[in-house]
C-alpha cells in the first residue's frame, strides 16, 4: 500500500537528519557553554553620557553598592525579633562572606575595627582640640569620670576613662555613626512604625561575582532558617538578591514554557507533516542559526549578552518558518529543484529582506542593539543557508512533506473572505483614529522598566531603604583629585556646607568619607596640637587637685597622647578589612586612569535642586543616575525606532528590485503596516508603555509578517499551490502564537512583553497578510 | 540554695563601698534594692551619685542621674549578665543559672556561708577575677567583687521586713 511504500523510505534515509541534528545540537551546546554571556544591564548601554556619569554607573556595575543586601524581619514580638536579628548578624559575620553586617548593636571591645579607632583616636576625631587638652576641660572631664568609677559602669570607667577622659573616642564613634536616624530598640535597628528589625549586610563579592554573591544570599536564607525564626519572616533587596530571583524566575518561566511548548509544536508538526523527522530537519536550521549568531557576536563584541542572546533568540523564532516553508511547499516524491523553483524567489527575498532590514540596528552605536543585529542578521543568513542548502537533501532522503490534500479546490472558498479587505481598510482606519484619540504612543524611560526584577520587589527595597536610611545611590556628588588626600581636603572643605543643609532640612544626611577618614593634613594638624608629655603631664596634674585620684591615675592617658604624636596618619589603604573599610571604600575610590574620587551620598534628601545647587556651587560635580540612565535609553529607543525605519526602507528597497513589481510591493507593505499599525493600537489600549523590548518584538512580527506576505504574493500559482501556502503559512502561524503566546503567561515582565506584542503582531500579520498581500480571487496575476 | 528559692521577694538596703586602683579614696554609696521572684532586680541607688538599675528576664535598664534610661540586651552582653546574675542567681537560689556562668565553690553552714563564683567565660574573667557572696538561712549579706584589674566593690546587704 502507499502507506508503506511511504513509510519504508523516510524510516531508511531519517538517519542523515538524525546525523545532522545531532551535529547541530552539538555544535550549539559547544557555543553556548564556550562564549562568554554576560547578564549585567549596564553592560547594555553604551559608555556615552558625561565624564561623571559614566563613573558613577560604573560604580553602580562593579562598586560596593552592587554587593548591598537590606534585610527586614517581620514578626509580631519585637524581642524575638531582636534576637532573630542577633543571630543572623552572628552567622552572617562568621560566614566570612560578608565585609559587614549591621543590625544596630554596638561591637563588642575585643573588635577590631573598634580597637583600630580607639588606638588612632588623637588623629582621627573631631573632638582633638586645643581647647580640649586645657586644664579647665581637662578638669570637667575628670570629675565626668569620677562619676562614671561611681557607677555601676565603673568597670567601663575604668577601662576607658582613665585613657580617653577627653571623650575623643566616643566622639569619633558619633561620627561613624553618622546621621543614622533608625529607630533603636534593645540596641537593635527598627523600622519606624512597625515590627521590623533591619539589617544591613555587604557581601565582600563585587557586582560581577555571580558566584559569590548567590553564596552570600544563601548563607542569608540559611542564617534565617537556623536563628528559628517560627512566624517571623524575612524580607531580603538588594543587588545580589534581585539577581538570584530574577535568574531563578526567568529559570522557571523558561523552563515550564519549553517544556510545554515544545509538545505543543511537536503536536501541530506532527499533525500536518506525520513524521518525527519534520521537527528534526525543522530545527536543524534553526540551532546552526543560532550557534552562528552566538559565535558571531562572541567573536566581534568579546562577549554576549544575557539579554541580546535572549532576544537575538526570539527573532531568530522567525527563522523556524524557512523549514516549514520549504517542506510545507513539497509535493511528495519531488525532487528539490522542483520546490525551489516555486518557491526561491520568495524565500530570497524574505531571507534578503529580513537581514538587511535588521542590518541597521549594527550601527545603532548602542551596544546592546548592535548584538542584537548582528546576532539576527547572521542567525537569519545561516539558518536560511542551511534550509537552501543543507536541508534539500536530507528532506528529500526522508521523503518529508505535508500529508495529502483532500480538496485543494476548498482554497477558493476560504480565498472568498478576501472580498472582505474593505474591513481590513476599516480596522487600519479605527486603529489610526484610535491612537490619535489617546494622544499617540506611551513610552517608558525608566530603566528599571528593563529590568527583570518585578515591581513588588522594587518597591519592598525602595521602602527597606527608606526604613533603613540607607542612601539611594541615584543622586551623589562627585569629587575628583590626583589623589585621596586631595579628595579628602575638599571633601572637608565641604562639611560646614553639608551640616547646614541637614540643618536647613534639604538633607536628612550625608555619607562622605572625610567624616569617616580626616586627610593627612587634619590628622597631623591634630597631631601638632598635641600637647607634650611634659606639658600635658603638668596640665593633668593641676586639673585633677582636689580629685580623689592618685598621682598616676592618667597614666594611660599621657601615654596615648605621647604615642600618638608620632602615629603615621591613617590613608585609606590603612583601615582593615572590616566595617571601616566597606565603609571608606564605598565613599573614597582610585579611578581607571588616574586620580580618585570621593562620592557624597545624601539620604534622605527632601531637595534636591537645593543639594545640587549648593554643591555645584563648590564645583562639586552633580551625578542623578536614574537620570542619566533614563536620558540614554530614551536617546537610544530614539535611535531604535530611526533604525526600525532604516531598515523599513532597505527592506522596500530590495522589494522592489527582487520583483520589478510595485504594486505587489505596495501590497506587502501595506498587509505589514496594517498589522504594525493594529498592533501598536492593542498595545495602547492595553496600557502598555514601549520599549526596546517592543520594538525588537515589533521587529520579530514585522518579520514573520514579511514572510506571509511574500508567499501570499507570489504570482503564477495553480489552486494546489496556493491551498500549500495557506496551509503551510497557518502553521507557520500557529507556531509563532503558541511559543509566543505561551511567553505572555510569564512572571517575568519581560518575557511577558515580548509574548504579548508578538502574539498581536503575529495573529494580525497573517490576517492582513492573507486579506492584502493575497490576490483577489477571480483577478489572479499573470 | 533550696532555702533561698523559697523567697518570692525580698527588700533591702545596701551599702557600696568601691575601691579603685586609680583613687585615693574608697568611693561609698547606698540605696535599695528588690528582688521579685523569678527574675526582676531593682537597684536604685540614692545622690549624689543617683542611679537606677531594672533587670527584668534578660533586659536590663540604666538611668544613671537625669540622663534618658538606656536599655541593654543581656544576651547580647555576656559580661553584664554575668555580673547580674552573681547578684540575681544567688538570691533567686537558682544555683543552674550560677553554674552557667561561673565556676562555684560553697563553703560553710547555713547559719553562715559563702559561695565563691569565678567566670567560666573568658570575656567576662577580662573584667571580673572572681565573685565572693556570704549569707546566713535565706539572707544574702555580702557580695563582694573583684575585679580583673584589682578594683573592687563590696556590697554590704541590710534586709528589710
Amino acid at each position: 500500500m502507499t502507506g508503506l511504500n511511504r513509510r519504508r523510505p523516510a524510516l531508511r534515509h531519517g538517519w542523515p537528519i538524525a546525523v545532522t541534528l545531532a551535529l547541530s545540537c552539538l555544535l550549539l551546546a559547544l557555543v553556548l557553554t564556550r562564549i562568554d554571556i554576560r547578564t549585567d544591564m549596564a553592560d547594555l548601554l553604551p559608555r556615552g553620557g558625561t565624564e561623571p556619569a559614566r563613573f558613577v554607573l560604573d560604580q553602580i556595575r562593579t562598586g560596593p553598592a552592587t554587593g548591598l543586601i537590606l534585610l527586614g524581619i517581620d514578626g509580631p514580638d519585637p524581642t524575638e525579633l531582636a534576637r532573630i536579628s542577633r543571630a543572623m548578624k552572628r552567622s552572617l559575620d562568621h560566614s566570612g562572606l560578608f565585609a559587614l553586617v549591621e543590625n544596630g548593636e554596638q561591637p563588642g571591645p575585643d573588635d577590631p575595627d573598634t580597637a583600630l579607632l580607639f588606638r588612632n583616636r588623637y588623629l582621627l576625631s573631631p573632638a582633638v582640640t586645643e581647647a580640649a587638652f586645657a586644664v579647665p576641660a581637662l578638669r570637667t572631664d575628670f570629675g565626668k569620670v569620677l562619676q562614671v568609677l561611681q557607677s555601676s559602669a565603673s568597670a567601663l570607667g575604668a577601662r576607658f576613662g582613665l585613657s580617653d577622659p577627653t571623650g575623643a573616642f566616643p566622639a569619633l564613634a558619633e561620627a561613624w555613626a553618622g546621621a543614622s536616624s533608625v529607630r533603636s530598640e534593645e540596641g537593635f535597628w527598627f523600622a519606624a512604625g512597625r515590627n521590623r528589625a533591619l539589617l544591613l549586610a555587604a557581601t565582600r563579592a563585587g557586582g560581577l561575582d555571580i558566584a559569590g554573591q548567590g553564596a552570600a544570599v544563601a548563607a542569608i536564607d540559611a542564617a534565617f532558617a537556623a536563628a528559628r525564626p517560627g512566624s517571623a519572616t524575612l524580607l531580603a533587596t538588594g543587588p545580589p538578591v534581585f539577581a538570584r530571583d530574577a535568574a531563578a524566575a526567568i529559570r522557571g518561566d523558561v523552563e515550564r514554557l519549553s517544556v510545554i511548548s515544545t509538545v505543543l509544536v511537536v503536536a501541530l508538526l506532527l499533525w500536518r507533516f506525520r513524521s518525527p523527522w519534520v521537527i528534526a530537519a525543522i530545527a536543524v536550521p534553526v540551532l546552526l542559526g543560532i550557534a552562528a549568531a552566538a559565535l558571531a557576536v562572541q567573536a566581534a563584541f568579546g562577549f554576549v549578552h544575557g539579554v541580546a542572546l535572549g532576544f537575538g533568540i526570539t527573532m531568530l523564532g522567525v527563522t523556524v518558518d524557512y523549514p516549514v516553508l520549504l517542506i510545507g511547499h513539497r509535493k511528495r516524491g519531488e525532487a528539490a529543484a522542483g520546490t525551489l523553483r516555486r518557491i526561491g524567489q520568495a524565500f530570497a527575498l524574505a531571507v534578503a529582506t529580513a537581514s538587511l532590514g535588521l542590518t541597521g540596528m549594527l550601527f545603532s552605536g548602542f551596544p546592546g542593539l548592535a548584538q542584537l543585529g548582528l546576532f539576527s542578521v547572521v542567525g537569519i543568513l545561516v539558518a536560511a543557508a542551511a534550509t537552501r542548502w543543507l536541508l534539500p537533501r536530507l528532506i528529500v532522503a526522508a521523503d518529508l512533506a505535508p500529508v495529502a490534500l483532500d480538496n485543494p479546490a476548498g482554497i477558493l472558498a476560504v480565498e472568498r473572505l478576501r472580498a472582505g479587505r474593505g474591513i481590513g481598510v476599516a480596522v487600519c482606519a479605527a486603529a489610526a483614529l484610535y491612537l490619535a484619540w489617546a494622544g499617540g504612543l506611551r513610552w517608558e524611560t525608566d530603566l528599571t522598566a528593563l529590568s527583570p526584577v518585578p515591581q513588588a520587589m522594587l518597591a519592598a527595597d525602595a521602602t527597606l531603604r527608606a526604613e533603613l536610611g540607607a542612601p539611594d545611590a541615584g543622586v551623589a556628588g562627585l569629587v575628583r583629585g590626583a589623589d585621596a588626600e586631595a579628595v579628602l581636603r575638599r571633601e572637608e572643605a565641604l562639611l560646614p556646607l553639608l551640616d547646614r543643609l541637614r540643618a536647613e532640612g534639604a538633607i536628612g544626611g550625608s555619607e562622605i568619607a572625610a567624616r569617616l577618614l580626616p586627610s593627612v593634613a587634619t590628622q597631623q594638624a591634630r597631631q601638632a596640637a598635641l600637647p607634650a608629655p611634659d606639658d600635658l603631664a603638668r596640665r593633668v596634674a593641676l586639673a585633677r587637685a582636689g580629685l580623689p585620684y592618685r598621682e598616676d591615675a592618667f597614666r594611660p592617658f599621657l601615654d596615648d597622647v605621647e604615642r600618638s604624636r608620632t602615629l603615621p596618619p591613617v590613608g585609606p589603604g590603612d583601615v582593615g578589612n572590616g566595617r571601616i573599610a566597606a565603609r571608606v571604600h564605598a565613599l573614597l575610590m582610585p579611578v581607571d586612569g588616574g586620580g580618585w574620587a570621593g562620592l557624597v551620598v545624601p539620604s534622605d534628601l527632601r531637595d534636591a535642586a537645593k543639594l545640587r545647587a549648593a554643591l555645584q556651587g563648590e564645583g562639586v560635580a552633580w551625578v542623578d543616575t536614574g537620570a542619566e540612565a533614563g536620558a540614554i535609553v530614551a536617546q537610544y529607543t530614539e535611535i531604535a525606532w530611526r533604525w526600525f525605519a532604516a531598515g523599513g526602507a532597505i527592506a522596500v528597497c530590495v522589494l522592489l528590485a527582487g520583483t520589478r513589481d510595485p504594486w505587489r510591493v505596495a501590497r506587502i507593505i501595506a498587509s505589514i503596516l496594517a498589522a504594525g499599525l493594529v498592533t501598536l493600537a492593542c498595545l495602547r489600549a492595553f496600557d502598555i508603555r514601549l520599549t526596546m523590548i517592543n520594538i525588537v518584538a515589533l521587529q520579530f512580527a514585522a518579520g514573520v509578517g514579511l514572510d506571509y506576505a511574500l508567499f501570499f504574493a507570489r504570482p503564477q500559482l495553480d489552486d494546489e499551490e496556493r491551498a500549500r501556502t495557506l496551509r503551510t503559512l497557518v502553521i507557520c502561524n500557529l507556531v509563532a502564537i503558541t511559543t509566543f503566546g505561551l511567553l505572555a503567561t510569564c512572571r517575568t515582565p519581560l518575557l511577558r512583553q515580548i509574548g504579548i506584542t508578538v502574539v498581536i503582531g503575529a495573529v494580525s500579520a497573517i490576517i492582513f497578510a492573507f486579506l492584502f498581500a493575497g490576490p483577489k480571487p477571480g483577478r489572479r496575476a499573470i | 540554695m533550696t532555702r533561698l528559692a523559697a523567697v518570692p521577694e525580698r527588700r533591702a538596703t545596701f551599702q557600696e563601698d568601691k575601691t579603685i586602683g586609680a583613687l585615693t579614696t574608697v568611693l561609698h554609696t547606698n540605696g535599695r534594692l528588690l528582688f521579685r521572684r523569678p527574675s526582676r532586680l531593682e537597684k536604685i541607688t540614692f545622690p549624689p551619685a543617683a542611679e537606677t538599675i531594672v533587670v527584668d528576664g534578660s533586659r536590663l535598664a540604666i538611668t544613671m542621674g537625669d540622663e534618658p534610661p538606656r536599655s541593654v540586651d543581656l544576651d547580647a552582653h555576656p559580661e553584664v549578665a554575668a555580673l547580674v546574675e552573681a547578684v540575681r542567681g544567688t538570691l533567686a537560689g537558682d544555683l543552674a543559672a550560677l553554674r552557667r556562668n561561673y565556676a562555684v565553690t560553697m563553703e560553710g553552714s547555713v547559719g553562715a556561708w559563702q559561695l565563691t563564683l569565678r567566670p567560666a567565660d573568658a570575656r567576662v574573667a577580662a573584667l571580673v577575677r572572681a565573685v565572693a557572696i556570704a549569707g546566713r538561712n535565706t539572707d544574702v549579706q555580702r557580695v563582694d567583687i573583684t575585679q580583673a584589674n584589682g578594683d573592687r566593690s563590696v556590697m554590704t546587704i541590710t534586709p528589710q521586713p
